[in-house]
């Protein structure tokens, strides 16, 4: 009872202005959790064809989050730029959508434990681009808001940076021919190239810039909510369900397979 | 100076203020550029619909109608990532590399990039529409007996249009005109859908470094007031020999 009425002052001072209530009990009372998640982002989050569903790694992992809340899971469509906003305007309770842990981003919401892991790689012609020294004077295109965009602008001043709404776009751009290469994460990468028709002339960099966390993102300051999704990733883990989900999207079987060398509960 | 408590993290550092300016100059070139080629494109339609020959007036207004009964962004989009996509790889290589036109007296000038180049031809062809359709309702205030003394005078078609018709029709849409390059500066916004550098592109970006949203379009808003201001301030100076309507 204490700590219950200790948190609640406390997420009162962190949200001096919203709602009185706990997020928790909100969403509990609602029997509704909101998740933002992406629509053109294979295989995080996709419409999918055939179920006219948004699907996605990010989708499974919304869904056990809301399975253990015991309520029901609505989700909405956002793009890389819309996530912190969704979040802080309070229409959406959580972020699952390939959302990579920041410090400049941590000042505005709060992450989860991350349950994946990536690094930012490159797609460019076979052939064309074999080091990190040959992106000086290339045109790289990139989306709009993302970590990529930021470090490439930041650590490679002499590379022309291009941001485009999604990566599906940029992929048309460097099939066109208005970038020689387009970045973001390796994983969301190898599954679009698996998807491409002319995937013969182009492949994935061999190396990789940067290690990042894709965590899921909650509003700050809702410390049983950031708790209640902590738990069920660790479950998930440990009843290897978290494997299952992963070897859906990447594993050996399918299109775009990539090794999976990072467990949630790893130290990031 | 410190910022009010509900600003959250605070004012922008000027390194971001000095982005938001570039966007607005990028903003501002690619405005001027557009009124020019989308004015003269107006007068031109204007003409062709307005002509006798039939084989010009349809083109014009399908060309019009075509383009006043879709959304701008889908132009933008289809010149960039649609006609970018059937040009040649050669030509499309050419374009999206540096290139350096050498002029004389040793200056140069540097090609725009392709990006540039789409969102001009794109917003040029849909501003032209509507500037066409202001000019065509500034025609229609030109009396008919004007045309029948140029006519009387033994001018031809085209210098009645240009002599006697267009000046007069110029002294009434001003306004109207000043309002559609307004419209123009404020849609060059969405070219930031192709990677255009301009004034809500810079904004996005640093709002996405800092995540001061606020800021970031709050300052942006200004910026564009200004230029529309600017604009409607240099488009009303009165000219010598034209009457302020």
């Amino acid at each position: 009872m204490k700590t219950t009425s200790l948190l609640l002052a406390l997420t009162l001072l962190g949200n001096a202005g919203h709602a009185l209530a706990d997020r928790l009990d909100d969403i509990k009372k609602a029997g509704v959790l909101r998740v933002a998640a992406f629509d053109s982002n294979p295989p995080f989050g996709f419409l999918d064809a055939q179920t006219h569903q948004i699907s996605g790694l990010d989708v499974e992992v919304a869904q056990a989050i809301a399975k253990k809340l015991q309520v029901k899971l609505e989700l909405v469509a956002t793009n890389p730029a819309n996530r912190i906003p969704l979040l802080v305007a309070g229409k959406a309770d959580l972020v699952a959508a390939n959302f990579t842990v920041t410090d400049e981003r941590k000042k505005q919401v709060d992450f989860s434990l991350p349950y994946f892991a990536s690094g930012q790689q490159f797609i460019a012609r076979k052939g064309s681009l074999s080091k990190p020294e040959q992106l000086a004077g290339l045109r790289v295109g990139v989306d709009k808001g993302t970590t990529q965009e930021i470090y490439l602008r930041e650590k490679y001043s002499k590379t022309t940076v291009v941001a485009y709404d999604d990566t599906p776009l940029a992929f048309t751009a460097l099939r066109n021919g208005n970038v020689q290469a387009i970045s973001q994460d390796g994983s969301k990468l190898a599954a679009l190239l698996a998807n491409a028709p002319d995937k013969a002339k182009y492949e994935l960099a061999p190396f990789t810039l940067t290690r990042e966390y894709q965590a899921i993102g909650l509003p700050k300051g809702e410390a049983r909510l950031s708790k209640a999704v902590n738990d069920t990733l660790v479950e998930l883990e440990k009843s290897g369900q978290a494997r299952k989900i992963y070897d859906r999207w990447f594993g050996p079987k399918t299109k775009a397979p990539l090794p999976r060398d990072f467990k949630i509960g790893d130290a990031a | 100076m410190t910022p009010p408590s509900w600003l959250g993290q605070g004012w922008l550092a000027p390194h971001y203020l000095g982005w938001l300016l570039k966007g607005a100059a990028m903003t501002a070139a690619l405005a001027l550029c557009i009124c020019l080629s989308a004015t003269v494109l107006g007068v031109l339609l204007t003409a062709a619909q307005d002509s006798k020959q039939r084989w010009l007036q349809w083109p014009a207004r399908l060309f019009c109608s075509l383009h006043r009964n879709s959304p701008l962004l889908v132009q933008v989009l289809l010149w960039y990532f649609g006609v970018g996509g059937l040009l040649p790889d050669q030509a499309m290589q050419w374009l999206n590399s540096p290139h350096q036109l050498q002029l004389p007296l040793g200056l140069s000038l540097s090609w725009p990039s392709f990006e540039w180049l789409a969102a001009w031809i794109a917003l040029s062809l849909y501003s032209a529409c509507f500037i066409s359709g202001e000019l065509a309702a500034g025609l229609r205030t030109v009396g008919s007996g004007q045309r029948l003394a140029g006519r009387a005078l033994g001018m031809s078609e085209w210098q009645i249009f240009r002599f006697v018709v267009l000046p007069q029709a110029l002294r009434h849409i001003r306004q109207p005109l000043l309002g559609q390059y307004t419209a123009i500066i404020k849609n060059t916004s969405l070219t930031m859908a192709i990677g255009v550098a301009e004034l809500s592109y810079t904004s996005r970006q640093v709002e996405s470094e800092t995540l001061l949203a606020f800021q970031a379009f709050a300052v942006a808003t200004l910026l564009y007031l200004l230029l529309v201001v600017l604009t409607q301030v240099i488009g009303s100076q009165r000219r010598p020999g034209v009457k302020a309507p």
